[in-house]
């Protein structure tokens, strides 16, 4: 019954331009709220949810990173650990979806290799301002090999999709990893189970 | 979920603490079984209700004598360390933490340490619990249990609790509360101040680091918890480092992922405060204590201190890359205090790194705007002021050569008026930028250089003058920029030199100004550029001055008793008068060629008079203070002689130099008469020819005649008059009557002529000096003994052969660098040296003639022009330098 307890802990880390809508996907996500007026974000943020998934209990790290430049040499520092990167545009701004390219030269460069990238487009929600076509997106993900979601923190579209999805699919890598391994020892995620229905424990 | 029933085991009565929170299935059948045979079971409603979860309450059961083997099986059921612990927590979590049994956890865990993991992991799994129902009052029990816990342990048990402590405190800066992240942080903080002796396997501190950095740029709302969370996020990592820096099992906190996280972290604390001017409300709380800026500095002195040698760099590579992306560089101030911060608490004898750091940064960044390059100089100079002779490390020359090249780039750059296409086109450079970062490079070849010690200083001065294009000795600018760059990379390359110069102390001018430096030196001086000679001047004067006695007479005027100055001198030593020996004649001749340059300015007969003195103070022998004297009669001839050529500023104020000059020389001779004639003629200037006197032409606005026509014989310094004084007092008068004419040097001219494209006429120059002096002077130009003698014997049939073959050795001479010519000489010295010797033996040599022209009445060969200053050559052994 203990929040201490988790099968997995995977850390993602988002990325994307400044004013995409990062914190705001992880507000949603974490809080359940949509902060309007949201300040730029300085450093980095902070955020754990836990969920659970087919039974077994996920923890995410959700380290939300600011776009600004500025902040670019610590936010980069964040990727290395990082097990899954959410890489935001805003789809009603040409240009942070230009400059996905660019993003995907940091990934490559502080990211270690084995990173689960998913492309979102946000801010969906604004349909009638929307500058980069879906399909455009669709295109660049599978070029890319990235999973493709567009999302809206404001109208919570998507956005528990967004996490659960990124989460089943780092379980799933983690499984094949450890059959990899073809090693019995637990995952250095994982948590031991404590009981507490034993009967020591009831009196 | 009923572990929290707290048991209280007496003889008699088993007296049961329920704190039900989950009061609906407290009460299941296994409870009541247990209980079935107590007498009688005392249920009291609020026991059912859930209004009272929050509260414990007791329930009294009598035991009989025959049931005290359930104790047993109670005690057995629930292990002691479990009890003991669920006894330190109140039953209102505002009573704070149960003393008394917390004493009683603390001698168990003392006296039975093996259990001290079971205590952890339970603790743990309880503050886990409390966080999750947001008990926040229990948290923070448990986390002070722990902390006290942890204190009281001996240092090799710790190990076995440190697991679930660390588990504890990561929940806690898990929370989204703020208050749980500082009472976490807290704990931390004193966990890391614990030194602890044995190694530890299994811990990992990237999510602290990750965490504490992330709370260091906390953007909470709040701006008092914000703070609060930024403090605790720096006190969080300077605990982590702490923690680990001495660690070798631990995940080394010097690799450049954990640095890049901590030091931009402190960097943005450090310098989001400085922006913030404190109201008065924080300064009185700053009183108390210590300000997010204090701390964070404090914390990185203390991250630096730590740094080995090859931590350094990772250390800072992420300083210069958050001054780079907060673009601070042009700001400079926040870029040089970090930068103080860090070179006063690394271990001095990794400065130089931090200094390789910054000019290589300084390379990386050459495309960059003025202003970001002369932060980054900025930063260096102030660095190095601060490394002292830690600042240059191995590779001198490197440290110069790019401050050099950066000099040269930024002249470039002024020069073509814009950088190469960047991004948004051409941008326009501006030149006030451009020069301030000149500036700033030339304070800094100064700075670094004043680190140096004598014979590196030397060689760094060697280094920069092989850098100054001079055209005929040193290769003119290859980029073509023309005759301007070539001008203004003189000028800044002179003036690096000056900076370097500046508070250069030497006991031996020989070493101090070799030939190879000295000679470009004096051509450079001969060149067009007024600013140029006045560097020059100013060169030499910081060089000769080992006294520091500029200040005396950095402003020419007649002072009429030099006693009150209180010079400090020193006997000329031997290695001065070799010194004297061979470049006093380049040095009177660089004088007198300086006064005869017409756009000489003020300041420039100010060097004058302040080199004048200087060479009579530091390094005059009687010989030397005789040709100084001809020197300043040789000029006031020029005043008086050179109305066509000079305009009567000059003239004058060529009089009030000699003036002032001759003034302070016979105060220096002490030869009465010497001092009463110069007297007398000052006295009458200043009666009837003010102007000529150094008072009324150094003003901003001095009232001259319009000509120096009628200026009299009286207000002049007679020749005759000073010979008669000095000759009554021993000095060589013979020597002095011979007036002072200064003859061009072949390298002057090289450079001179050059300078002004005339090479042809420098061939006819160099071919109409035939003599032996010229041979010794230039070695360079490959003559050899035959050559020698055939000149001597018949210098007229050698004419048609030896003209091809100059033409050759000049082309030479201009093409071939500097030490290419000096190293093929070299090996010639010892040969040239004997066979000189051999010559001079042979030839009857007339008496040691003063240097100087001598009137041409001897019949040997070489006296028919002789050369100035080549006699006393002669007769001295030649080190192998002096040959070139």
């Amino acid at each position: 019954m203990s929040t201490e307890d988790y099968d997995y802990l995977f850390k993602i880390v988002l990325i994307g331009n400044a004013g995409v809508g990062k914190t705001c996907l992880v507000r949603r996500f974490t809080q359940g709220l949509f902060p309007p007026g949201q300040g730029a974000t300085i450093g980095v943020d902070f955020m754990i949810k836990t969920v659970e998934i087919k039974g077994e209990k996920v923890k995410l790290q959700i380290w939300d990173t600011a776009g600004q430049e500025r902040f670019r040499s610590i936010t980069q520092s964040y990727y290395r650990s990082a097990n899954a990167l959410i890489l935001t545009y805003d789809i009603t701004c040409e240009d942070s979806f230009r400059c996905l390219p660019e993003w995907l030269r940091e990934i490559e460069q502080y990211a270690n290799n084995q990173v689960v990238t998913i492309l979102v487009g946000n801010k969906i929600d604004l349909a009638d301002k929307r500058e980069v076509v879906r399909q455009r997106a669709e295109e660049f993900a599978e070029a890319q090999s990235m999973l493709y979601l567009e999302t809206s923190a404001k109208e919570s579209d998507n956005v528990e999709k967004l996490f659960l999805d990124l989460a089943c699919e780092l379980i799933r890598e983690a499984k094949q990893n450890t059959l990899d391994n073809s090693d019995n020892s637990p995952m250095p995620g994982e948590g031991k189970s404590i009981s507490y229905l034993s009967c020591c424990s009831l009196n | 979920m009923n572990e929290n029933i707290f048991l209280f085991s007496s003889p008699l009565s088993l007296s049961l603490s329920l704190s039900l929170h989950n009061s609906s299935y407290l009460l299941s059948l296994y409870f009541l079984s247990l209980f079935l045979s107590l007498s009688p079971p005392v249920f009291s409603s609020p026991f059912l209700s859930p209004s009272f979860s929050r509260h414990s309450f007791s329930l009294s059961l009598s035991l009989s004598h025959s049931l005290s083997g359930v104790c047993g099986c109670c005690g057995a059921l629930r292990p002691r360390y479990k009890r003991l612990v669920d006894n330190i927590f109140p039953e209102d979590p505002e009573d704070g933490l149960v003393k008394a049994n917390m004493e009683k956890l603390t001698f168990y865990a003392l006296s039975a340490p093996e259990k001290l993991d079971r205590i952890g992991a339970y603790l743990s799994e309880r503050l886990s619990r409390d966080v999750a129902r947001h008990r926040y009052g229990y948290v923070c029990i448990a986390m002070e249990a722990l902390d006290q816990l942890l204190m009281a342990c001996h240092c090799q048990s710790i190990n076995l609790f440190v697991e679930s402590f660390l588990k504890m405190v990561r929940k806690l800066l898990e929370s989204d509360k703020p208050n749980l992240q500082i009472l976490g942080t807290n704990s931390f903080v004193k966990f890391a101040n614990i030194e602890e002796d044995t190694p530890s396997y299994h811990r990992s501190y990237d999510f602290f680091v990750s965490r504490f950095s992330e709370m260091c740029h906390s953007g909470y709302e709040d701006p008092d918890i914000r703070t609060k969370i930024r403090m605790a996020g720096i006190r969080g990592l300077q605990g982590v480092v702490r923690k680990t820096v001495n660690d070798e099992l631990q995940a080394n906190i010097w690799d450049p992922q954990h640095m890049d996280k901590i030091v931009p972290s402190l960097l943005f604390n450090l310098q989001t405060a400085d922006s913030r001017s404190p109201s008065p409300l924080q300064v009185s709380s700053e009183k108390e204590k210590e300000s997010p800026v204090e701390l964070t500095e404090r914390c990185f002195r203390e991250l630096l201190g730590r740094a080995a040698y090859t931590h350094i760099k990772n250390a800072v590579t992420p300083v210069l890359m958050h001054l780079d992306n907060h673009s601070l560089w042009e700001g400079k101030t926040f870029a040089v205090r970090c930068f103080k911060i860090i070179m006063y608490s690394i271990q001095s004898q990794h400065s130089h790194l931090v200094m390789q750091q910054l000019l290589g940064h300084l390379d990386a960044n050459s495309r960059s705007s003025a202003p970001v390059r002369a932060g980054i100089v900025e930063v260096l100079l102030e660095a190095a002021a601060i490394a002292a002779s830690g600042s240059v490390g191995p590779t001198v020359l490197e440290v110069f050569n790019t401050l050099l090249r950066h000099l040269r780039l930024s002249v470039d750059n002024e020069l073509s008026g814009a950088y190469e296409l960047t991004e948004e086109g051409s941008k326009v450079i501006q030149e006030h930028e451009e020069r301030q970062l000149q500036e700033a490079v030339i304070r800094t070849i100064g700075s670094f250089a004043n680190t140096l010690p004598t014979y590196q200083r030397s060689e760094v001065m060697l280094f920069i003058m092989g850098k100054i294009p001079i055209p005929g000795v040193h290769p003119i600018l290859p980029n073509g920029s023309g005759p301007e760059g070539n001008r203004m990379i003189q000028v800044m390359l002179l003036k690096s030199l000056r900076q370097v110069t500046s508070g250069f102390q030497t006991t031996n001018m020989l070493t101090a100004l070799p030939s190879a430096f000295l000679e470009p030196l004096l051509c450079v001086s001969l060149l067009e550029t007024p600013e140029l000679r006045l560097l020059v001047l100013q060169i030499l004067v910081s060089l000769i001055d080992r006294h520091h006695n500029t200040h005396h007479f950095s402003c020419i005027s007649i002072i009429s008793d030099t006693s009150v100055l209180k010079l400090k001198l020193d006997k000329c030593s031997r290695q001065d008068n070799l010194f004297m020996k061979k470049h006093a004649q380049h040095l009177y001749r660089h004088i007198y060629l300086c006064c005869e340059e017409a756009s000489s300015a003020h300041t420039h007969f100010h060097t004058l008079y302040t080199l004048l003195a200087l060479l009579s103070i530091e390094l005059a022998n009687e010989e030397v203070l005789i040709d100084l004297i001809r020197l300043a009669l040789a000029l006031q001839d020029l005043a008086v002689s050179g109305e066509e050529c000079l305009p009567v500023f000059n003239r004058c104020a060529i009089h009030a130099l000699c003036a002032a000059y001759l003034n302070l020389i016979s105060q220096l001779t002490t030869v009465p008469s010497f001092c009463q004639h110069v007297h007398e003629v000052i006295e009458v200037r200043q009666k009837e020819a003010a102007h000529l006197l150094p008072e009324d032409v150094f003003i901003d606005d001095p009232r001259l005649p319009a000509s120096l026509e009628h200026t009299q014989e009286c207000v002049l310094f007679a020749q005759s008059k000073i010979v008669e004084a000095l000759g009554g007092s021993g000095y060589n008068a013979e020597k002095l009557a011979t007036p002072y004419v200064p003859l061009n040097i072949d390298e002057d001219r090289l450079s001179k002529r050059k300078s002004v494209g005339e090479t042809i006429s420098l061939q006819v120059e160099v071919e109409s000096r035939n003599s032996p002096e010229k041979e010794e002077r230039t070695p360079a130009e490959e003559i050899t003994f035959q050559t020698l003698k055939s000149a001597i014997v018949d210098s007229e049939g050698m004419e048609e052969a030896e003209r091809a073959r100059r033409r050759q050795v000049v082309e030479k001479f201009q093409k071939a660098p500097f030490e290419e010519i000096a190293a093929h000489c070299g090996a010639r010295a010892t040969m040239l040296q004997s066979k000189l010797n051999q010559i001079f033996e042979i030839t009857i040599r007339p008496p040691p003639s003063p240097s100087g022209s001598l009137p041409a009445s001897s019949t040997s060969s070489y006296a028919q022009a002789p050369p100035p200053r080549s006699v006393p050559v002669y007769e001295m052994k030649f080190p192998d330098l002096c040959v070139y």
